[in-house]
C-alpha cells in the first residue's frame, strides 16, 4: 500500500456525523448566544488602546509647539516703544529693555522708532545702556573709536572708556551727549554692532525744577520782607535777630540755586553707557528670529518628554520582562504538556 | 446573477450556519484524534457548546470559521485527554483493561485502521487534518499552534510512519 493509496482511502471515508448528533448540534448551534461584549464592542476597545500610542505622541507634539510658540516671546515690541516715551512725560520715568532686538541690518531702521527721545519743553534726566557684540579686536577697536566719534560729532564728551583685549576683547564707554541728541547718539551707536541688550531710563526732572523755582521765590521775598524789617527795626538787638535770619535765608537760596544749577545740568545731558564684546568675550548668546526660538523650546519640551518617557520605561522595564518570561515560560510549558499528552495518547 | 457570495467563501453570519458548513470537519478531526466514536460525539457537542458561548468574538478576519472551530476542538479534545489519562493512571493502578475502539472510522481497512491506532494522537492530528479534511499548511499551522514548516515535517513523518505501519501488517 503507497501513501497515494492511504491518502486516497482516508479522504473516500471521510467520517459523517449521525442524524442524532447533527440534531444535537444544530439545536445547540442555535440557541441564542449569552450576552457578551460584541466584537465590534471588543475591537472598538482594543482600538482605543492603538489608538493610545499615536494620540500621546500628537498630544506631547502639540504640548512642545504651543509651549514653543507661547514662550518663544515678539519682536513686536520695539514698534510700541514711542508711546512709552511719550507716557514718561505723565508718569515721570520710563524705563526699557529690548531683550530681543532685530538683526543689525535693520536695527538702526528699527530703533530709530524704537528709542525713546525726551520731550521737548520739559527738563528730564535721560540716561541709557547698551550693550554690543563685534566680530573681533579690530571691530572692537573700530567701533569703540566710532563711538567717541559720535559723541563729539553731537555735541557731547566722553566720561570714561575701559578697552581690554585678550582672546577676545570687552570695552565699556561712558559719554555725555546733549539731551536733545541723545536718542540720535543711541540710534546711532546701535548700528556698531549686533545689539544684545539695550536699556534707555528717563526721570522726569521738571517737577523738580518747579519746586526748586517756588521755594527760590519764596526766599527771595522771606529775604526783601527781612531788609525792610531790619530797616525798621527799634533796638540793636532786634536788628540782629532779623539779620540772622536773613543770613540764614540767604544761604538756604544759595543751596536751591546750586541745586537748581545742577538739575538742570543733568537735564541738558543725557549719559549713555556703552559695552562692547567680541564674540569671543560674549558670554551672551545672540537672540535667534522668534521661529528659531519657538523650534527651541518645543524640542526642549520634546526632549523632556523623552526623558519622562525614558524614566517610566526604565521603572517600567523589570517588571515588563519578569510579566514576559512568565508568560513564554507557560506558554511553552503548555506547548511541551500538550505535545507528550498527544504524543502518549 | 447574486450579489451574495458562495457559503464557502463568505463568512457565516451565525454560528448555525458554520455549524451546517463544518461539522462534518469537527465530527472528523475529533474522531481521529480520540480514536473513539462515542467519546468525539461528545466532544463536538461540546465543542459547539463553548462555541456558542465564543461566537460573538469569531473575527472572521482573524481566519475562517472552519479553523476557528477545529480551534476550539483541540482545545476540548485536549482537556479530554487529560482527563483520559488521569482516568488510565486510576485504572492502571486497579488493573482494569484500557478501552479501545478498533473501528472508529467507517469504511477503513483493516490495516489501515490498525496502522491509525498505532500512531500517537499528535500524528492523527496532523493527518485529519491535511489529508482528510484537506486544510492547506497555514490553516493546520494555525488550529496546531505551530509554523507551517513544523506542519510539513510532522506530516511526513506522520505518513511515513503509517506507511511501514500499514505494509507490515
Amino acid at each position: 500500500m503507497t501513501v497515494n493509496d492511504i491518502v486516497d482511502e482516508l479522504r473516500a471515508t471521510r467520517p459523517r456525523p449521525s442524524d442524532a448528533l447533527r440534531l444535537q448540534v444544530m439545536t445547540v448551534a442555535a440557541r441564542p448566544a449569552p450576552r457578551t461584549p460584541t466584537l465590534r464592542e471588543r475591537l472598538r476597545g482594543r482600538r482605543r488602546l492603538a489608538l493610545l500610542v499615536p494620540a500621546g505622541a500628537a498630544v506631547a507634539l502639540t504640548a512642545a509647539v504651543v509651549v514653543g510658540i507661547t514662550r518663544s516671546g515678539s519682536t513686536g515690541q520695539v514698534q510700541s516703544a514711542a508711546p512709552d516715551a511719550v507716557r514718561s512725560a505723565a508718569t515721570g520715568t520710563t524705563e526699557r529693555s529690548l531683550a530681543a532686538p532685530p538683526p543689525v541690518a535693520d536695527a538702526t531702521t528699527a530703533l530709530k522708532g524704537a528709542t525713546p527721545t525726551p520731550i521737548g519743553g520739559r527738563a528730564q534726566r535721560y540716561s541709557a545702556a547698551l550693550s554690543l557684540q563685534v566680530d573681533d579686536t579690530d571691530a572692537l577697536s573700530s567701533a569703540t573709536q566710532q563711538a567717541l566719534a559720535i559723541a563729539r560729532d553731537l555735541g557731547g564728551y566722553v566720561v570714561s572708556v575701559h578697552y581690554a583685549t585678550g582672546d577676545g576683547g570687552a570695552a565699556a564707554v561712558m559719554l555725555r551727549v546733549p539731551s536733545s541728541n541723545a536718542a540720535d547718539a543711541v540710534t546711532r551707536l546701535s548700528g556698531l554692532g549686533t545689539i544684545l541688550g539695550q536699556n534707555v531710563q528717563i526721570d522726569d526732572l521738571q517737577a523738580t525744577l518747579d519746586t526748586l523755582d517756588r521755594r527760590e521765590q519764596q526766599l527771595r521775598a522771606r529775604i526783601a520782607a527781612l531788609t525792610a524789617a531790619i530797616d525798621q527795626a527799634d533796638t540793636d538787638a532786634e536788628r540782629a535777630r532779623l539779620e540772622e535770619q536773613r543770613a540764614q535765608a540767604r544761604a538756604a537760596l544759595r543751596d536751591v540755586r546750586t541745586s537748581h544749577a545742577a538739575t538742570s545740568a543733568e537735564a541738558r545731558n543725557a549719559t549713555i553707557q556703552l559695552d562692547l564684546r567680541t564674540k569671543q568675550e560674549s558670554g551672551v548668546a545672540v537672540p535667534g528670529s522668534r521661529l528659531d526660538r519657538a523650534l527651541d523650546k518645543a524640542l526642549a519640551v520634546l526632549a523632556w518628554e523623552g526623558v519622562v518617557l525614558l524614566a517610566v520605561a526604565i521603572a517600567a522595564a523589570p517588571f515588563a520582562l519578569v510579566a514576559a518570561a512568565v508568560w513564554t515560560t507557560r506558554r511553552t510549558r503548555r506547548r511541551r504538556e500538550e505535545d507528550r499528552l498527544l504524543a502518549t495518547s | 446573477m447574486t450579489l451574495e457570495q458562495p457559503l464557502a467563501v463568505r463568512p457565516p453570519r451565525t454560528l448555525a450556519e458554520a455549524a451546517e458548513a463544518h461539522l462534518d470537519d469537527v465530527l472528523g478531526y475529533l474522531l481521529y484524534l480520540t480514536r473513539d466514536r462515542e467519546a468525539a460525539e461528545d466532544l463536538t457537542s461540546s465543542t459547539f457548546e463553548k462555541a456558542v458561548r465564543l461566537w460573538a468574538r469569531f473575527d472572521a478576519d482573524r481566519g475562517t470559521a472552519r479553523t476557528w472551530l477545529l480551534g476550539i476542538a483541540r482545545t476540548t479534545a485536549l482537556d479530554w485527554f487529560r482527563a483520559e489519562s488521569r482516568r488510565r493512571k486510576r485504572e492502571a493502578a486497579a488493573a482494569l483493561p484500557e478501552r479501545v475502539d478498533e473501528a472508529f472510522v467507517e469504511g477503513l481497512s483493516p490495516a489501515l485502521e490498525a496502522g491509525l491506532s498505532s500512531l500517537s494522537a499528535g500524528e492523527r492530528e496532523v493527518l485529519v487534518l491535511r489529508i482528510v479534511l484537506e486544510l492547506d499548511g497555514d490553516a493546520t499551522a494555525r488550529v496546531l499552534g505551530i509554523s507551517p514548516t513544523a506542519v510539513s515535517t510532522r506530516l511526513s513523518r506522520a505518513l511515513k510512519r503509517l506507511e511501514e505501519r500499514v505494509n507490515e501488517g
